[in-house]
């Protein structure tokens, strides 16, 4: 692909800021913004984002901080394709995305599994746009489904199942249609504490596995530390990236971590950083 | 009674019935006891008796079939339109802004108001009560399906979309399958007021059918036959009802989980 649309042989503008830019990031946000049209016929326009410069590494667990209405979504749902920048642009292994595609799977907060498909069918849907024979759809989806510990409940349609096990779909089938990188917009957010810790360990145990790189929004500050492999805390709307931490703990992780030093250290400095972006946001609001 | 609280099918059943025996009972009481006029109301007795004969001797069921015939044929042809034009209304925005004034327009137009502009054009044949029909039931459904369609959950499109969907398979896999429940129950719906149009058309200019035969007894005082012909309009509906809602839960039975 790349032999293809090569990218411009211009170097781009030399830039400053983080320390650990890997030379050709697997995925490159490149002054992102989002402004919103204004509400009032006179009014201005609602910038949520402002210019954002993201690269990620291939394989990294970036998790993603904010107070809520920071533009955290937002940023996820441009690399998705789902929402439209307004300015900047996204690569993806060096290629410039436009809409959504296979290639970035996505969960969402929300539960969007389609009510009228099984599990099993469910997990196949993307298998199933492809083209894929049925055997094989059913092969590829059944060894998903055993990841996320689904077995038996292959037939059963979403309405009978849990939050959690709705979720647990959710990941199988973004995972099955085997994305380039996996987008997590506040996953777990809809799920009880315990579940949700659950829920955390799974998908660490098959990251560790796997590898996928991931994009995961959250705002807990525990998850964030506990799964990322580096931690990425945005300010108050207009939202920017204020805070780019390596996570330094090794893998495979146990939950037992979340009691270590290391782990609480970094804890505190993203739950003091954290709180002022949420007074901001709420003097802003004022 | 406790408010909302649910009853078991078997009670379900034995109350709903029931009432059509007090019902009943009421009827008689008020003809056979002689409370009533016979000109104006038959009693329950009679009604039956002149049924049996209508149906045996006066050849009744032929007139059932052609009405039967009519609504369903009409309807097919509204609903074989309709739902294409409904589901690209529902899913593509302009070609929703460029019927919908016109189809809201027309749903108001009463489709009895019609008849006698139908009989002129299309005499007092089959195609008129086709014409009655269609008219009556082919803009609501547009409507309708085009809402239910319109209604999707954008979520379950985006997740569609970063599963690799097409424009076109998020209509034929996401837009058609998550609305196909509503749509057959607006099929069922709409159904049922075909039925009252086809009576309109077969009371005027028409030789054969149910309203044809209720026009005729009107003429005679012929009360009991009159009821005979309502209530067996009844029974076709509850009939079709029932079986709309059997064919839906076999179809889609997750439609009806968590409700």
């Amino acid at each position: 692909m790349q032999a293809l649309e090569t990218p411009s042989p211009v170097a781009p503008p030399v830039r400053t800021a983080p320390t650990r830019e890997p030379s050709n990031p697997f995925l490159s946000i490149r002054g992102v913004s989002r402004s919103f049209a204004p509400t009032l016929r006179h009014g201005a326009p609602t910038l949520a984002l402002q210019a954002t410069d993201l690269a990620v590494a291939e394989n990294d667990f970036i998790t993603i901080l904010g107070p809520s209405g920071c533009g955290k979504s937002t940023l996820l749902r441009i690399v998705a394709g789902l929402d439209r920048q307004t300015s900047g642009e996204v690569q993806l292994e060096g290629r410039r995305l436009g809409g959504p595609g296979a290639d970035r799977g996505m969960v969402f907060q929300s539960y969007t599994l389609f009510p009228w498909l099984t599990v099993r069918e469910n997990v196949c849907f993307g298998l199933n746009e492809r083209g894929l024979p049925r055997a094989q759809q059913f092969e590829i989806a059944q060894s998903y489904i055993r990841k996320v510990g689904l077995v038996g409940f292959e037939d059963h349609y979403p309405k009978q199942l849990s939050g959690g096990m709705q979720q647990r779909t959710a990941l199988a089938r973004a995972l099955a249609n085997g994305p380039r990188m996996l987008l997590m917009d506040e996953p777990f957010g809809a799920l009880d504490h315990q579940t949700r810790e659950l829920m955390q360990e799974l998908l660490l145990g098959i990251w560790e596995a796997e590898r996928k790189t991931v994009l995961f929004v959250t705002h807990d500050i525990d998850e964030a530390v506990f799964m990322g492999s580096r931690v990425v805390v945005m300010s108050a709307r207009p939202g920017r990236i204020k805070l780019d931490r390596e996570v330094p703990l090794a893998h495979p992780r146990h939950y037992l971590v979340k009691t270590t030093a290391p782990f609480v250290e970094l804890k505190a400095e993203l739950t003091e950083q954290v709180r002022t972006e949420v007074l901001a946001a709420q003097a802003a609001a004022v | 009674m406790t408010p909302l609280k649910p009853v078991d099918a078997s009670t379900r059943m034995v109350l709903g019935l029931a009432f059509f025996v007090v019902f009943v009972l009421l009827w008689g009481a008020a003809t056979l006891g002689g409370m009533v006029s016979k000109t104006f109301l038959a009693d329950p007795i009679t009604m039956v008796r002149s049924g049996w004969t209508l149906m045996t001797e006066m050849g009744f069921a032929k007139d059932i079939g052609m009405t039967v015939w009519r609504v369903v044929g009409g309807f097919a042809i509204a609903a074989a339109i309709a739902l294409p034009l409904g589901v690209a209304m529902g899913a593509y925005k302009p070609i929703e802004a460029f019927f919908e004034p016109f189809v809201s327009f027309a749903r108001y137009l009463p489709a009895s108001a019609f008849i006698p502009l139908l009989i002129l054009w299309a005499g007092i044949g089959e195609a008129q009560k086709l014409a009655v029909i269609f008219i009556g039931s082919f803009f609501q459904l547009v409507l309708m399906i085009a809402v239910a369609v319109g209604n999707t959950r954008r979520d379950l499109v985006e997740a569609a979309y970063t599963l690799g969907s097409t424009d076109s398979s998020i209509v034929r896999r996401v837009l058609i399958r998550g609305a196909a429940p509503e749509i057959c129950e607006i099929l069922r719906m709409v159904l049922g007021w075909a039925w009252t149009y086809v009576i309109v058309a077969e009371l005027i200019g028409s030789s054969s059918g149910i309203g044809h035969m209720i026009t005729d007894s009107q003429a005679l005082l012929a009360t009991d036959q009159i009821i005979f012909g309502i209530i067996v309009i009844g029974v076709i509906g509850l009939v079709s009802d029932i079986g709309f809602k059997w064919l839906n839960r076999r179809l889609f039975p997750w439609a009806l989980l968590g409700r």
